[in-house]
């Protein structure tokens, strides 16, 4: 296995890159969530008064609101019994030994390198990235983009980040995101600026630190007129955390004539409740697109959405679960259109084994205002036995004149003449119905950068021969 | 002002109905008491609404005789009749089926219907019989302001065959009332039904109906409802599969104009394997009118080589009108084929333009849309009778 040299961060390392030293300020609030501990974790990151104000006043919303009475039971979450503010550097205290052996397993497997694989395991931070990250940040530098982690970014850019900050998602939204609204930590912040286009992807992991995997991540992604990213969150291989409950949040403003994707692949390990709000405003003829992957975790609920604020916006969601033993993923995308002549499509593909439930929940919902506007909808599942199960839940809404709105589904099993036809030729069962699958969620596949695909192959192969959860 | 025991005992809907019967009432009545009103909250009446809807407003209940015709004379053991009075020269019959497949408990429309019901028919047809004429329900309401409540009990034995339409008909056009009509169908084992429901009450009524129908081994059904009358209408169609090798087909169209509002909810359970269901609901919209249509896919574990099909398409004509279509699936089971799909969409502008080109006004091009929109779900109405009554139906009221 290849391992790469490490560089010595040296003390000036902040300065230099941006980064923090977890070591600097190794903090862990007592269990249990109250106003105390709120301020205490506002206090920890030196936050502006109104940050604190905010976090107390999402405080209160969060403890009014009540929990989702749909989707999956949540009954089991015990709020009082989780550490809302952990500094990474205590979750690395563990050594790569402590790692559940399946995990150990999948990394050998997927062919990951070792120093990456502790990243990923949450073993140690992984400073290998840094020189990547360092010409990334320079070019970056020059043409006014801003990338860094959403604490920074409020330190930073207190004007720019007090402008957007929560305004897609205010902390009333729901239950979950006035939660992570009153103890959010970590994420990403970037900023595009007008007309320019950033050709490679930006990945969170150019820019690990320890935070940016946290429990209750903040991203917030602007992109200013004419301008062009692509964001990557998370990785292929599974993220082992002892955390029971992940609730992000991810607010991105797309401004006129812009264009943003954004790309999960979620494999959280199968002990998490990963339970995320995720919205986009698409203003004039801008263009928003969600690629989402969920892969771990016991329960996921997830609807990228996103607001078609102004005429010409377009959204896309293109989502795969792949639901395994003990699995819940109920995923989807929501599209509001506001505005006349837009566009959006929900593209979902849906895979269960072993026992695992997969839900397709959307809502379209079209405005009085938004005359002319299309939208469709496509869902597909595939059952690979009879003890999975598979649901869809499309609800669309239209309110306006002139609208077209499709929704089609399908669900079923790999075939017999499919499966026939490759075992003719010599592939044995679990081979042939790997590559069915495969190429099912093809159209998926192909818009991941390459290295991403090439993993995301390699772990449903892994979830197919059930050496996975 | 409520709906009580005293209402029920001066209403005349029991006549001298025997006492289980009696005692069916009473305890629909006392779930109509204890059930709350269905709130906003509730997933299925989210966007129903039933404020405006105050069932002692029509204390007065029109008693149904039950109005049931052949054209030719009724074969041995059939029975076609009033419910009532079946209720008491058929007792077995009908105390073993009668909301049996229908739960009184289930909301408070249902409890107010099981209640209260005020009359319809009982339709059976014993094992290995054949009726080749089509059999005729109507329910008529005649006045204004009153409670119209029939209720249909279908019960078709082992390979019997029949085809039975129930026609929901107002004196007047803009009468207003309560207005209910519910059907329970039973088909044995091999029985073939065809079932049309054809309600057409007055523009003003508050209509409740709920088809429910059970499939035993090889049976077949198909049903066919059409709605077009009602201020507010709210209509389940459901069937159950409970026998290997059977088939439901459930269709429906519906056209709402002026200020209607129309709710369907469907559901095609595949409790058992091998079952087949065929679903498509086809709405045309006018004016300010709205629609919401909701419909479940349900195929249990077990339930392996089913083949289910569901769609929803919604041609809105109006600037104003407006579709909601939620259409679900839930499936427990890997063996099998589902496909559902719904669309909300305007008169396509290719096929005006084509029409018009070719001289044809734009009014009668609309309403040739129109007719070629239902007409693929008409040819499906499983018999002659029904159909041509609903074609001159349609046919009036498009203009």
């Amino acid at each position: 296995m290849a391992t790469v040299p490490k560089v010595d961060v040296g003390t000036d390392y902040k300065e230099k890159y941006g980064f923090f030293v977890p070591e600097e300020y190794v903090f862990k609030a007592k269990r249990g969530l109250n106003p105390d501990i709120v301020k205490e974790i506002s206090w920890m990151k030196q936050e502006p008064e109104w940050m604190t104000k905010f976090r107390l006043r999402s405080l209160e919303i969060f403890r009014k609101k009540p929990m989702p009475n749909w989707g999956a039971d949540l009954s089991v979450i015990d709020f009082e019994n989780i550490f809302y503010y952990l500094k990474a550097s205590d979750k690395q205290s563990k050594s790569w030994e402590d790692l559940p052996p399946d995990i150990k397993a999948t990394y050998d497997r997927l062919g990951v390198p070792e120093a990456e694989r502790k990243f990923l395991a949450g073993v140690s931070a992984q400073y290998e990235s840094e020189v990547v990250y360092h010409s990334l940040q320079e070019e970056l530098t020059k043409k006014g983009v801003i990338f860094t982690d959403t604490d920074s970014a409020l330190r930073d850019h207190p004007e720019l980040f007090k402008e957007y900050f929560g305004t897609v998602i205010p902390p009333a939204d729901n239950k979950f995101s006035a939660l992570n609204s009153a103890v959010w930590s970590g994420g990403s912040f970037i900023y595009v600026p007008k007309g320019v286009r950033v050709d490679i992807p930006l990945q969170a992991y150019f820019r690990i630190n320890a935070e940016n995997m946290g429990q209750f991540e903040r991203t917030l992604i602007i992109c200013d007129e004419g301008s062009f990213v692509h964001y990557i969150e998370g990785c292929t291989a599974p993220i082992y955390t002892t955390d029971s409950l992940h609730s992000a949040v991810v607010e991105i403003i797309v401004k006129k004539g812009a264009r943003c994707r954004y790309t999960t692949i979620q494999n959280w390990s199968t002990n998490v409740f990963n339970l995320v709000t995720k919205r986009a405003m698409a203003y004039a003829d801008a263009t928003m697109e969600w690629v989402d992957g969920n892969l771990g975790s016991q329960i996921t609920m997830k609807y990228p959405s996103v607001y078609l604020m102004e005429p010409g916006a377009k959204g896309d969601v293109l989502s795969v679960a792949f639901a395994g033993k003990g699995q819940h993923q109920d995923a989807g995308g929501k599209m509001i259109h506001v505005a006349p002549n837009t566009t959006s499509t929900i593209t979902s593909k849906s895979i269960s084994k072993a026992g695992g439930r997969t839900s397709y929940r959307g809502h379209i919902k079209i405005y009085p205002d938004a005359k002319n506007s299309k939208s469709f909808v496509k869902c597909d599942a595939l059952l690979l036995d009879d003890e999975s199960r598979s649901d869809t839940y499309p609800y669309n809404d239209v309110d306006a004149e002139n609208v077209t709105l499709g929704h089609e589904a399908t669900v079923s099993k790999v075939s017999d003449e499919q499966l026939f036809y490759l075992m003719s030729r010599g592939i044995t069962r679990n081979e042939a119905e790997t590559m069915i699958v495969n190429g099912f969620i093809e159209p998926f596949t192909k818009e991941l950068p390459l290295e991403y695909a090439v993993e995301l192959n390699r772990l449903i192969q892994l979830e197919m021969e059930g050496s996975v959860g | 002002m409520a709906l009580t025991l005293e209402t029920l005992e001066r209403s005349g809907v029991q006549g001298d109905e025997p006492d289980w019967l009696r005692e069916r009432r009473l305890s629909a009545l006392a779930s109509y008491e204890r059930l709350p009103k269905p709130s906003r909250t509730d997933e299925e009446w989210r966007r129903t609404d039933v404020t405006g809807f105050d069932p002692a407003a029509f204390a007065h209940f029109e008693q149904e005789l039950g109005h049931s015709t052949m054209s030719s004379s009724v074969p041995d053991g059939v029975i076609i009749g009033s419910l009532l009075d079946s209720a008491k020269d058929h007792q077995d019959l009908v105390r073993s089926h009668l909301f049996t497949l229908i739960d009184p408990n289930r909301d408070r429309f249902s409890a107010l219907h099981g209640a209260f019901f005020t009359g319809g028919n009982l339709i059976y047809v014993p094992d290995g019989v054949t009726v080749d004429e089509p059999i005729t329900g109507q329910h008529f309401s005649y006045e204004n302001g009153t409670s119209v409540l029939p209720h249909t009990l279908i019960v078709a034995g082992r390979n019997a065959r029949f085809n039975y339409i129930d026609e929901y008909i107002s004196k007047k056009d803009d009468e207003d009332g309560y207005r209910s009509g519910s059907a329970e169908i039973f088909l044995g084992e091999g029985a073939e039904v065809g079932y049309v429901s054809l309600q057409k009450w007055g523009r003003n009524a508050w209509h409740f109906g709920d088809q429910r129908a059970r499939l035993e081994k090889d049976s077949k059904l198909k049903l066919f409802n059409v709605t077009l009358g009602g201020r507010f209408s709210k209509t389940r169609v459901e069937a159950s599969l409970v026998g290997q090798g059977s088939e439901a087909e459930l269709k429906a169209i519906y056209l709402a104009s002026g200020e209607q509002f129309f709710d369907f909810h469907t559901l095609q359970d595949h409790r058992v394997g091998n079952t087949r269901s065929d679903l498509l609901f086809k709405g045309a919209l006018q004016d300010v009118a709205r629609t919401v249509y909701a419909g479940l896919i349900r195929i249990e574990k077990g339930a392996a080589r089913s083949d289910a099909y569901q769609a929803n398409r919604n041609l809105v004509l109006s600037d104003h009108a407006k579709a909601t279509s939620i259409p679900m699936l839930e499936i427990d089971n890997n063996d099998v084929r589902c496909t559902h799909g719904a669309t909300v969409g305007p008169v396509d502008p290719i096929s005006m333009f084509y029409l018009q080109s070719r001289g044809i006004p734009e009014a009668t091009a609309r309403r040739m849309i129109v007719q070629g929109f239902f007409g693929e779900v008409l040819e499906r109405i499983p018999f002659e009778h029904a159909r041509r009554l609903v074609e001159t139906e349609l046919e009036a009221r498009l203009g």
